[in-house]
């Protein structure tokens, strides 16, 4: 193993130890936004009134896993809505 | 004598709306048939004057769901264009069949997506929505959107023959609000890429404990994300346009049918505020079915005198808006020439045949 490989090597530990946390962040504000969005989108059955929710009914095909996969990474075995089930 | 051609000239989208069984239909079939210019033409050919010929393209749209603009032309409308007569087209909104071709679209996409033992849960959510208050609404909404911008370009004139006061108002200043919540939408969604932009240089390559970015969506993520921003601008578009058409004043313009009696004068009232709060220009009030001079009789003698009484709590309501009267007619107006009748009341020259019958 030569310098240059060390060098690299230690490049790269560099990058993660200051990188890390930001992607951790940023992937966590995508995550809370990505859900925020799906919220808003399903909020008519959740009992939230919402104004759109005849034309984004065409969004949930699209969102349909992305309920699936919040709702057990919220705790919820089950679709907490009962008359959406995903599973 | 105040003529509503006049007032209505250089408005391309013309609203009559008013209290249910006012005359709106009527009175938006009579000013749409004589815009067209469709009976000039006839006379035009008896007498081989040419001058009447060659009036606008108008179409006429009915948005309340209880549909008599077919019976009063006697034709069957539906939701496809119909022609009425030269140069007058018609349209029945049908919001049910809208919701219900909507549904179907959803339904197919949806089917791409889920397993199939999923079918009958989504069969059962499409029926909840078609059955949600504001269904019909956003219906009508939508194809009135499509309408409003197809139609300006097809047509030199488009009318449309509102349903009640409360539905009509509301729908009017729906795409404001849907404008600014798809706004919101994608705005979420900019924030959501914005985020995905800052993880891909970090050269994330899905760790363990952020693995649910990567899980669901490992294939087609950005399709996804464009699918769903493709929906939202297209709704977002079509919204924009028609609110941009909808608060233009140059362009659009409400005409208030009332009656001589309590009700409707208040229902034109409250039109007239909710027009004021939307900056739609009222151009014009309709008084239809005022007791005509030659009406006599002690019994219609009475009811004049109440009448006299509405007509000027209408002059002190609507005193900085041109007025135009149509009277009680003898007989039904059903069919082209009782329209052409009503036509020239409204335009504020005689009725060519009937007058002095």
């Amino acid at each position: 193993m030569g310098w240059r490989d060390d060098l690299e090597e230690l490049a790269e530990k560099l990058r993660e130890f200051y990188v890390a946390p930001y992607r951790g962040a940023a992937a966590r504000a995508k995550r809370d936004e990505d859900d925020l969005f799906m919220l808003l989108v399903f909020s008519q059955m959740m009992g939230v009134p919402n104004p759109a929710s005849y034309y984004t009914l065409e969004l949930l095909p699209v969102l349909y896993d992305r309920f699936h996969e919040w709702h057990t990474r919220m705790g919820m075995e089950e679709s907490p809505l009962d008359h959406f089930r995903c599973c | 004598m105040t003529s509503l051609l006049d007032e209505v000239s250089d408005r391309e989208i013309l609203f009559a709306g008013g209290k249910g069984g006012v005359g709106k239909t009527t009175t938006a079939a009579a000013l749409a048939l004589r815009l067209a210019g469709a009976a000039s033409d006839e006379t035009g050919a008896e007498t081989g004057d040419e001058t009447g010929a060659g009036g606008e393209r108008v179409l006429l749209v009915s948005t309340d769901p209880a549909h008599s603009l077919g019976d009063l032309f006697g034709v069957e409308i539906g939701g496809e264009e119909t022609r009425l007569a030269e140069r007058l087209w018609g349209l029945e909104l049908d919001p049910e069949a809208e919701t219900e071709r909507y549904l179907r679209d959803v339904k197919r996409t949806m089917r791409e997506f889920v397993r199939p033992e999923m079918y009958d849960e989504i069969d059962r959510q499409m029926e909840m929505t078609r059955r949600s208050p504001g269904a019909v609404e956003a219906a009508t909404l939508d194809r009135m959107s499509e309408v409003l911008v197809e139609g300006r370009e097809a047509y030199d004139r488009l009318i449309f023959d509102t349903a009640p006061t409360g539905h009509t108002l509301r729908l009017l200043s729906l795409p404001e609000v849907m404008t600014a919540w798809m706004d919101g939408l994608l705005e979420s969604r900019d924030r959501s890429e914005s985020f995905g932009e800052i993880l891909k240089g970090t050269d994330w390559e899905g760790g363990d404990e952020l693995a649910y970015i990567d899980r669901p969506e490992k294939e087609g993520r950005d399709d996804r994300a464009s699918r769903i921003r493709e929906v939202l601008t297209r709704r977002r578009r079509k919204f924009a346009r028609a609110r941009r058409l909808l608060t233009d004043p140059e362009r659009c313009g409400f005409l208030v049918v009332v009656n001589p009696d309590e009700l409707s004068v208040r229902e034109g009232e409250d039109i007239r505020d909710t027009l004021d709060r939307l900056e739609m220009p009222l151009l014009a009030v309709v008084v239809n079915r005022v007791l005509p001079e030659e009406a006599d009789g002690e019994f219609l003698g009475r009811r004049r005198r109440e009448e006299a009484r509405h007509l000027e709590r209408i002059a002190e309501v609507f005193s900085d808006v041109p007025r135009v009267r149509v009277p009680l007619l003898a007989t039904d107006v059903r069919g082209v020439d009782e329209l052409e009748d009503v036509a020239s009341w409204l335009a504020g020259d005689l009725p060519p045949k009937r007058r002095t019958t």
